[in-house]
């Protein structure tokens, strides 16, 4: 008896405060009205977590430029300032011609190598009506080395200079703070050492970044084998940090790969972080607004 | 934007998506998003409260001077206003307009020291709009 007498003041309390309440005017704008479904902006900050491609792109009308530095190893001891003696660079120019489409070309001094890139947003992470969990953001690069030929006296081809990468960039952003990758990447080499060595080489990179504060972000990525490799291929690992100060990103980070690019990083890293083969480097970027946009 | 204005006593809502403003520079709108109004933490601007001394003698047509007293909540903060505004009844709608400013610190919108000649310390808005009847 008792337990039912308690039941029915709850019932009754809850009814008496409802209707005592009046309606909040904020609820009632937005009665009836569906959520509107917000594409998620600023997964990274930049367009690569440190090596690897993010799935950010340059904005529509947007010149990305980037300056990127490698100093050398810092098991080079004291003689060679722990690397810094040494640099290799790497400049590169993206362009957003759309919101969804970046075409890019950059140089190298690994290898004297020149490439150019097409990189495409196909699917965007949203909140909101309908979301969708995460994006996916396409990238094709072709690398073509600058170096004269070793041996000039035989047939040299000119498309043994070349390799391609692709890539599907998959990235979410978890929270506010963190956001990750996943990049299954495919190398292709036209010329490789030996007749039993691989053209392609296929590996899969995961990475990510986590906001310390909304302009200062902890960043990682590490690159596994799946096919294709040589025992002197080691795996790609960095981490870093992005510093964010108005229209600059500078990238700092610790890497065991010296090269820039794709092709490089991803079949050419010989070092291990084991042995000290430890590069600092950076990455810096500046945007240009070439196009402004239609404010709409 | 839109808004509500209760008849009957006065009381009012006002409401802002925040991603609905929209930059020339792509890279503002990302940092007016991620570094400053925090927009996916707090996607709407709103104003609510009530018409200091409603009363229903305002709707003869003319323009009528009036405070709008309530809470400001701007980036998750919450702030006590009181904002002059004007109302009006015109062919049965309600028209209102208020010009007033924002200031980002009590909002808890910081900007750094390096940004702070480039972005302005105070918002202005500028409010005009019909409300329908319904």
């Amino acid at each position: 008896m008792r337990r039912t007498w308690h039941a029915g003041l709850v019932a009754a309390l809850c009814c008496g405060s409802t209707a005592i309440a009046q309606p909040d005017l904020l609820d009632v704008l937005n009665e009836g009205v569906e959520a509107p479904t917000v594409p998620v902006s600023a997964t990274f900050k930049d367009t690569r977590v440190i090596n690897v491609q993010s799935n950010e792109t340059a904005a529509s009308g947007v010149l990305h430029f980037v300056i990127a530095h490698r100093f050398g190893r810092l098991n080079e001891g004291a003689y060679a300032l722990w690397g810094l003696d040494n640099a290799s660079m790497k400049m590169s120019f993206d362009y957003g011609l759309t919101d969804r489409l970046q075409v890019g070309v950059g140089r190298s001094t690994l290898g004297k190598t020149y490439e150019a890139s097409a990189k495409l947003r196909l699917l965007r992470q949203t909140t909101g009506g309908r979301a969708f969990p995460f994006s996916l953001t396409l990238f094709s690069s072709a690398f073509c080395t600058g170096t004269r030929w070793p041996d000039p006296e035989r047939t040299n081809y000119f498309t043994s200079r070349l390799s391609f990468v692709h890539q599907a960039v998959f990235a979410r952003k978890v929270s506010d703070d963190l956001s990750v990758v996943l990049v299954p990447s495919m190398t292709h080499r036209n010329l490789v050492s030996t007749p039993d060595v691989a053209h392609d080489v296929y590996t899969v990179g995961l990475g990510g970044r986590y906001k310390l504060t909304s302009r200062l972000s902890l960043n990682g990525e590490l690159h596994v084998f799946a096919a294709g490799r040589t025992p002197d291929m080691k795996p790609s690992a960095s981490i870093g940090c992005d510093i964010e100060t108005g229209g600059h990103v500078f990238q700092l980070h610790l890497t065991n790969s010296s090269g820039m690019f794709e092709s490089a990083f991803l079949t050419q890293t010989a070092g291990t972080w084991g042995a000290g083969d430890i590069y600092f480097g950076f990455n810096l970027s500046r945007v240009f607004t070439v196009r402004e946009r239609n404010r709409d | 934007m839109s808004a509500v204005l209760n008849t009957a006593d006065g009381g009012f809502a006002f409401q802002v998506p925040i991603r609905g403003f929209h930059f020339e520079k792509a890279l503002m709108e990302e940092h007016f998003n991620e570094n400053y109004l925090e927009s996916e933490k707090f996607p709407n601007a709103t104003f609510k409260g009530t018409v200091v001394g409603w009363s229903s003698a305002w709707a003869d047509g003319k323009p009528h001077s009036v405070q709008a007293k309530g809470k400001l909540s701007v980036h998750g903060v919450e702030v006590e206003r009181t904002i002059p505004a004007t109302l009006q009844l015109k062919g049965g709608k309600w028209v209102i307009s208020a010009r007033f400013e924002i200031p980002t610190k009590d909002h808890k919108i910081t900007i750094p020291e390096v940004v702070r000649e480039k972005i302005a310390a105070s918002i202005p808005v500028t409010v005009n709009c019909t409300l329908d009847p319904r």
